[in-house]
């Protein structure tokens, strides 16, 4: 099978303090708008009262985890498939998910197909544009800016075949999609809360259009 | 030529070089953010790629926030220009000697530091007149662009006239953060005659002067807080986080600290009415989580100690650990009073209610925190019962009106479990309030987070005036001309100068509004600034200061095992100015010897300070240089200086930015707070009155009568706080809420450091700033998700949309502090979401600031929604005046 790498995240020991998504933007100069990285938050649990306790609330299973996502650089990628003129593309030599941008048409086709919201529109350029993995750093022999920001050391990237033999094959966690979908390449150390992918125990508490 | 980005929020970035960056403002009259698609659109690489072309070089850099905590950061600087950040990668990451990495804001800060809204050029007030002029037009009059001979001139001459007028109790120049602490300028006007200043304990709350009251040691930042080392976290069973959140306080390294006590087995709780992301990453339980309701953590606590003294029994079921209390503390029952005490004043009586017939049982405390009796019991057994457990505070439950004595509750019930002086085991709030450093530095040199030199190898100066005015009283003594001066003493005074540097008044002391007003009233107000914060947008004359990356360097104390030495990364933007150069022009243009104010230069003061520098060898005691430095160092540096031999040669240091002093369980340095006094208390005496723990403590009923405020009784009683739980109600008897029936707490966030970062499009972006609400309070205001609301307080009122969380007790409400302040003149409303806006500035006790009492109320707005701030625009000053 040819190499394909990809990302673990450990949800266990995230703090959802968005450093990767910073580090991110600075390594890729992004503007405002365009964010590569993105932390969900994802919680649920209610308060009911107590009638035990003069019917005070108190919170039931009430519980958040955070998980820092970005282009899963999937084997079965939904991008590469709707791609009109093969702008995107998976790199033989490790399986990374890269977009041509000569080749992009900016027809947003990629944009709707993706489960993950990877792929982003530059609105100035006119063209998608997304995570790829740092192919600067990597052919360095360095991380991806990410990897080596994250303060809780809750990412790790690498040969993803090494990474499920290390940390299981489990990326299907809410809010994210089945990855029976995509077949993203990443692993997930769940949070002792996690939910399974389309879990209504739980929301995403920080929807990226509000604010 | 100097090249540098200029980041605003509409674009990706701007690269310009400096000339046609002038260019461009002179013909747009600076008034708008830039356009023009410069540099966008490259794929995600090729920014990198044209920089790897060209070899660079990775310089240490400075972050200076007030965060709290302490991390490394780097940029790659290629031909002048600021391409990317970095962090530490100069050790191999180990949990022993982790790399100290950055955190959001510090992998932000080169958009912050080269944002369109840096100030450029000294301006004033186009209505300002001396004497004022039109004062009711700060904060909205146009500005004019001066030369900095015209700013210092009128800097001088109103300095002279206004202390020809009123004398020098007229000027108020407010110190950082501190008394001890002088901004450059400040040894100006010590030369001129001196100044006022304030008081007030902000961060650390009421541990400051109740903490060492009651013997606890004077820690890191001379406060009564500590914690043990964190090399023995992992020998905790049970922690307790109460109101501690270093995930979002103590960014960085704190929450990794944590990580390494809970992959050893830690259990962990949280006591906070936020289910935060700290208690997230280390698996709290739904049921493990104690929201108490905020300002009422001592409640709690009485409930909990009422718990232990009735439930134990020292054959049969032994919960309080008597050798200790006796041992260690004084007050706790009648048998072990302080000399000359009343016998009844002591804590067990008080809180059995055998006296005022009220016992602060479980079911009492319920009331008033809101946690059920049986779990504020569940607790207080569960604590009680482990034998190693750690509560770790912040001392947000001590930034709360009123609350003197909750630090000696919470550690009067630290002594009844003797969790404490042990291995293991502490009752300690925020590791000396610094940077969850739980024990004295091993690396000792520079000064905090970028603060002044007080250049020790001068002559001192000092201010011979020591008249200094309660913080939360400064804005009413401006516009009454009283202040409090101690108990039942009111004293004139007439302030008509207002003068602020690397200090941020307006947005983020109690009481914006009232400040506001105060600004208006006086006769001339000046501010060293690096943008046009809410305090520099009410002033007549603004300086604009440069920051740490266009100044030699800083040394800077990270935890205990690292030192920083960041440098120069750019040139000064545009005409931009370094404080101390600002201090000695000042000084000129009044006369004064500018030696005595800069009396060597920056890159001498700095290389004083590394030299200064001083490392704790592998046995734990003996201090030794940090650096070596040869003559040829010297001639290098282009300093005078002695040679010396230490640990590291000092140019490797300087390029390298970071000194890391790798850790191991049980060496030398391991640190437990109160271990030799514990072991033997009569030998190591505590610096309280008697020695010992004070549960019974005179000197804290004296201190807090000296302020004048309020009073405490000896032993810690329940004193209800001002704009607590109770005041929500109009009726606390017939629980009928009142006008304001929501409590409301500001929190540290990681798109702020304070008022620092709030201007950054990148963070405003990634961590919206929001009001967070329990679905139960929005139901009742038939509020949804991402609707805007007005909070109002008896002290103003803010917008912002409203994020449903269930994750926060329901009648609290929560938004990040430091956010800059938009007050709409008409309306009173601030758009921005200032928290001080809703908090007032009200003395109580030691004179702290209580922003954790705060009440509020929520309705929907029926104005126009309002959009997120990431899609404001940037206060780019507009300089109708230029020449």
């Amino acid at each position: 099978m040819a190499k394909q790498l990809g990302f673990h995240h450990d949800a266990s020991v995230c703090i959802g303090c968005q450093t990767c998504e910073i580090a991110c933007k600075d390594k890729n100069n992004l503007p405002v708008g365009l964010r590569y990285r993105h932390v969900w938050q994802f919680g649920g649990g209610k308060w009911v009262t107590d009638a035990g306790a003069g019917n005070q609330l108190v919170p039931s299973s009430v519980f958040v985890y955070t998980l820092s996502v970005t282009c899963m650089h999937c084997a079965d990628p939904a991008c590469v498939k709707v791609c009109p003129t093969g702008a995107h593309a998976k790199r033989a030599s490790d399986g990374l998910v890269l977009i041509d941008r000569d080749k992009c048409i900016g027809c947003r086709a990629c944009e709707q197909a993706c489960p993950y919201g990877a792929p982003q529109f530059d609105a100035v350029a006119k063209k998608m544009t997304k995570c790829d993995g740092c192919v600067d750093l990597l052919a360095q022999g360095k991380n991806p800016s990410c990897v080596d920001a994250c303060l809780m050391r809750a990412l790790e990237f690498g040969d993803i075949a090494e990474l499920r033999a290390k940390y299981g094959d489990n990326a299907s966690v809410a809010p994210l999609p089945n990855q029976s979908a995509t077949r993203p390449s990443m692993v997930i150390t769940p949070h002792r809360y996690s939910q399974p992918s389309g879990s209504s125990n739980g929301r995403v508490l920080n929807a990226p259009e509000a604010g | 030529m100097l090249k540098n980005d200029l980041f605003t929020n509409n674009l990706a970035e701007t690269i310009l070089n400096r000339r046609s960056f002038l260019k461009w403002s002179a013909v747009l009259g600076g008034t708008t953010a830039l356009a023009g698609p410069l540099g966008i659109g490259l794929q995600a690489a090729s920014t990198s790629a044209q920089a790897a072309t060209k070899e660079g070089q990775w310089i240490p850099a400075a972050c200076w926030g007030d965060c709290g905590s302490k991390a490394f950061n780097t940029v790659h600087v290629v031909d002048g220009m600021v391409v990317q950040g970095g962090t530490d990668d100069t050790v191999k990451d180990s949990a022993s000697c982790p790399q100290l990495r950055a955190c959001a804001r510090g992998r932000a800060q080169r958009t912050r530091i080269l944002g369109a809204d840096r100030l450029k050029y000294p301006m004033k007030r186009k209505n300002w007149a001396p004497g004022g002029g039109k004062k009711e037009l700060r904060g909205k009059d146009e500005w004019v662009r001066i030369s900095w001979d015209e700013a210092l001139s009128i800097f001088a001459s109103e300095l002279q006239r206004i202390k020809g007028k009123y004398g020098n109790t007229a000027i108020y120049s407010p110190t950082p953060s501190t008394a001890s602490v002088y901004t450059e300028v400040s040894r100006t006007l010590s030369l001129f005659g001196g100044f006022i200043s304030d008081y007030a304990s902000c961060s650390s709350g009421t541990w400051t002067d109740t903490g060492v009251a009651i013997g606890l040691p004077r820690s890191r930042l001379n406060t009564g807080e500590d914690f043990n080392d964190w090399t023995d976290l992992p020998n905790s069973q049970l922690i307790v986080l109460w109101a501690y959140n270093p995930a979002w306080s103590r960014a960085g390294y704190p929450s990794y600290a944590l990580l390494q006590a809970k992959k050893a087995g830690a259990k962990f709780i949280c006591v906070d009415p936020f289910f935060n992301p700290t208690a997230q990453a280390m698996a709290v339980d739904s049921d493990d989580w104690y929201p108490c309701r905020p300002a009422t953590d001592h409640a709690l606590v009485l409930g909990m100690a009422h718990t232990l003294i009735v439930e134990d029994d020292p054959k049969t079921n032994r919960l309080i650990d008597w050798d200790f209390l006796n041992r260690c503390t004084v007050g706790f029952d009648k048998d072990h009073m302080p000399e000359g005490a009343d016998p009844k004043e002591n804590f067990r009586d008080y809180v059995l209610g055998t006296f005022d017939g009220q016992p602060k049982n479980a079911e009492w405390a319920a009331e008033i925190c809101g946690i059920p009796a049986a779990r504020i019991r569940r607790l207080a057994l569960q604590i009680a019962k482990t034998a190693k457990v750690s509560i770790m505070m912040s001392p947000a439950p001590a930034r709360v009106n009123n609350a003197d004595s909750w630090p000696q509750a919470i550690t009067t019930f630290g002594a009844m479990t003797g969790h404490m002086g042990k291995s293991g085991s502490m009752v300690g709030s925020d590791g000396g309030h610094a940077w969850l450093a739980g024990g004295p530095p091993i690396v000792y040199g520079g000064t905090w987070i970028g603060r002044p030199s007080n250049f020790p190898k001068a002559p001192p100066v000092k201010n011979p005036i020591d008249i200094r005015i309660n913080r939360n009283e400064v804005w009413q003594a401006i516009l009454t001309g009283k202040y409090t001066a101690g108990m039942n003493k009111q004293a004139d005074i007439n302030i008509q100068m207002l003068h602020f540097a690397k200090t941020e008044r307006i947005n983020q002391v109690a009481g914006s509004v009232k400040a506001i007003e105060a600004f208006r009233k006086v006769e001339f107000v000046a501010v060293q600034e690096h943008f046009l914060t809410s305090t520099a947008k009410y002033a007549d004359l603004v300086l604009p200061a440069t920051t740490l990356w266009e100044r030699y360097g800083s040394l800077s104390p990270a935890y205990r095992e690292q030192i920083v030495w960041t440098s120069q990364v750019i040139e000064p933007l545009f005409e931009t100015k370094d404080d101390v150069w600002m201090a000695r022009e000042l000084g000129v243009k009044l006369g004064l010897d500018p030696k005595a104010i800069q009396p060597y230069s920056p890159a001498q003061d700095i290389i004083n300070q590394v030299a200064a520098a001083t490392i704790v060898a592998e046995d734990g005691v003996t201090k030794e240089p940090l650096v070596t430095i040869t003559e040829e160092d010297l001639r290098t540096l282009g300093v005078e200086g002695k040679p010396q031999k230490g640990r590291i040669p000092i140019l490797e240091f300087k390029k390298k930015g970071i000194y890391h002093v790798p850790r191991k369980p049980g060496d030398k340095y391991t640190f437990i707070m109160l271990k030799d006094f514990r072991d033997d208390p009569v030998k190591n005496k505590l610096a309280s009155k008697s020695g010992k723990i004070e549960i019974h403590c005179q000197t804290l009923v004296d201190v807090i009568a000296s302020r004048g405020f309020s009073t405490v009784r000896p032993i810690p009683t329940y004193n209800r706080p001002i704009e607590g739980y109770e005041d929500t109600f109009s009726d606390w008897d017939k629980k009928i809420k009142g006008p304001y029936p929501l409590q409301f707490i500001g929190l540290h966030v990681p798109r702020h450091s304070h008022s620092m970062f709030a201007n950054t499009p990148w963070l405003r972006e990634a961590f919206p700033h929001m009001l967070l609400i329990n679905p139960i309070d929005a139901a009742e205001r038939g509020l949804k998700e991402g609707e805007t609301v007005l909070i109002k307080s008896r002290h103003g009122k803010v917008l912002r949309n409203v994020r449903l969380f269930d994750q926060i007790r329901p009648g609290v409400v929560v938004m990040g502090e430091g956010a800059w302040v938009e007050l709409d003149d008409a309306t009173g409303i601030d758009k921005a979401g200032c928290s001080n806006v809703l908090s007032g500035a009200i003395s109580t006790g030691q004179g702290h600031q209580g922003w954790n009492s705060t009440n509020v109320q929520v309705e929907k707005w029926t104005g126009a929604p309002l959009p997120p701030d990431h899609k404001w625009p940037q206060r780019v000053v507009a300089l109708g005046g230029d020449k």
